[in-house]
């Protein structure tokens, strides 16, 4: 083993031996920085069932494609092949809505029956019903339009509606969503680097006299921060892991309430545990927070005492 | 081994500039050579050691260590000076927190040794200062001398071409003052150059190079 390597251990061994001579205080402060960490941990979980939620439930935007009255019905049903051509990008569902078949659903659907009749003639024009089921997600919302844009310069069509404004609407909820979750994770983020600092703050000063000495015996720098460096990292792994630890255990209630509420609308929908490659990551930022918590007050304190 | 060319050390309070704690000591102590410090209390001794080991550095004039300019050495540099020196302290400080074997491995660790290594040389240390068979023992758990030895073994542990020893028989008996010194003397004799500061007449008496210190400024044993 080299010397680096050497001592890098020695570092780990002493960080571990400090948690050993003090559980309590080093449990306490885990538990301190898992409460920080335990929100955004939270958060995250959510977004990440929620996203492929939000592509399954982007619901198949429908664009409704309405005839000018002059168009015959023969021109109207022409356009057929162009506007499955137009829709096939995706799995669009193309649908020919004769102006009889519609007043007929307006007057079932409604309760304009009466006022419909005093019309005397169908007011309703030739119309085309489109399903695009292959732009679900919220991201293709550039594309609907792009379409709509196509149907719309058509020959005879009157007014093409699309009701993709929903999409882009969860698009931004989402969007939001994130930023909130990032600027919490970062405010959350300085406190997990506070809890962490002062905590290392202490224990240089428990072991100045370690340090004095040892500075005197040919310690270097790196020789004396090393340890506190492995223990705020150690801080902050150990609390990252707690954190999802009671982010795990919360979903098995929350799945209970969630299993109910989805089944009234015919949905399996359940929150589910991170990925292994998440838990890695998250783990990692923890240790990192600690890390970085240590090392400002490694700098600070040892800096000033020098 | 050691020089001091015109040094002076003057503390500052603030603005206000403070008192010499030494002033233009000029000394040379060659290698191997076993020297006494002496002079009451203040009279620069301690500052005079601490500028050997890099703790302090001189406001005027160079001090020399091993060919090295203390004074230019970058603050990185100074633990590599320092593991060349063996320094035993007036109170020990050892810590009360590890054994006398962890104590006495301490500054091999600190250079990246291995433990088994450090451990064996450790041992040797101790065996060498009488202390072998209290290697388990917490620091609380001996007396004064045998604290005292321990920072000897402590000192020596590794190789060092300089011991520095800060009235290391303060607060001893004769008895355990003497077996100190032996073992201070033991290292000379193996070519280790040893810096004792004391000033404790009975030391004193079996000296023979005293370089005397008064005020912080030196009246006798230069050269």
């Amino acid at each position: 083993m080299s010397p680096w390597l050497r001592q890098h251990r020695f570092a780990l061994v002493a960080a571990l031996s400090t948690v050993r001579k003090s559980p309590g205080s080093f449990l306490f402060n885990v538990l301190v920085v898992a409460l920080a960490l335990t929100l955004p941990f939270a958060g995250l979980t959510l977004l990440d069932n929620v996203r492929p939620l939000s592509e399954q439930l982007s619901v198949d935007p429908e664009i409704s494609l309405f005839m000018r009255e002059d168009v015959s019905r023969p021109d109207a049903q022409a356009l057929l092949p162009q506007i499955r051509q137009i829709v096939a990008q995706g799995k669009g569902e193309v649908m020919f809505v004769p102006r009889e078949e519609a007043l007929e659903s307006l007057k079932a659907r409604s309760s304009l029956g009466g006022v419909l009749e005093t019309l005397g003639e169908n007011p309703l024009p030739d119309s085309y019903v489109m399903k695009l089921g292959g732009f679900a997600s919220a991201g293709a919302a550039a594309q609907v339009d792009a379409i709509t844009e196509r149907l719309r310069a058509l020959p005879g069509v009157e007014t093409v509606q699309v009701d993709s404004a929903w999409v882009k609407r969860l698009a931004a909820l989402l969007g939001i969503l994130r930023l909130a979750l990032l600027l919490l994770a970062g405010t959350l983020g300085i406190v997990v680097i506070a809890v962490v600092f002062n905590t290392i703050r202490l224990q240089v000063l428990t072991q100045k006299e370690e340090i004095s000495v040892s500075q005197l015996l040919g310690a270097t720098n790196d020789f004396i921060h090393r340890p506190f460096f492995y223990t705020g990292a150690l801080l902050g792994l150990c609390a990252g892991g707690v954190a999802l630890g009671v982010v795990a255990l919360a979903l098995h209630p929350l799945n209970g309430a969630i299993a109910e509420f989805a089944r009234l609308y015919g949905s399996q929908f359940q929150l589910m545990t991170l990925g292994g490659l998440e838990i890695a990551g998250l783990l990692a930022v923890s240790a990192g927070l600690g890390l970085i918590g240590a090392m400002l007050s490694v700098r600070r304190h040892l800096a000033r005492g020098r | 081994m050691i020089a001091f060319q015109s040094v002076s050390k003057q503390y500052t309070h603030g603005d206000a500039q403070g008192s010499y704690a030494l002033h233009d000591v000029t000394l040379a102590i060659g290698k191997g050579e076993l020297v006494y410090l002496a002079g009451p209390s203040g009279a620069g001794k301690s500052t005079l050691m601490k500028m050997v080991a890099g703790v302090e550095r001189p406001t005027s004039g160079k001090v020399i260590v091993s060919g090295h300019d203390v004074g230019r050495i970058k603050p990185a540099g100074i633990p590599f000076l320092r593991r060349n020196i063996g320094i035993i302290f007036q109170q020990q400080r050892l810590l009360n927190d590890r054994n006398i074997l962890a104590n006495t491995m301490l500054p091999m660790l600190v250079t990246g040794a291995r433990t088994a290594e450090a451990e064996q040389r450790a041992r040797a240390a101790l065996d060498k200062v009488g202390l072998l068979d209290r290697a388990r023992a917490m620091p609380l758990e001996l007396s004064g001398g045998e604290q005292q030895r321990v920072a000897v073994a402590r000192a020596i542990v590794n190789r060092p071409q300089i011991i520095l020893a800060d009235e290391p028989t303060a607060n001893l008996d004769r008895v355990a003052a003497d077996k100190v010194l032996d073992a201070l003397r033991s290292f000379h004799a193996v070519g280790v150059t040893c810096v004792i500061s004391t000033h404790d007449d009975y030391v004193l008496e079996r000296a023979e190079r005293v370089i005397r210190l008064e005020n912080g400024q030196l009246v006798g044993g230069a050269a």
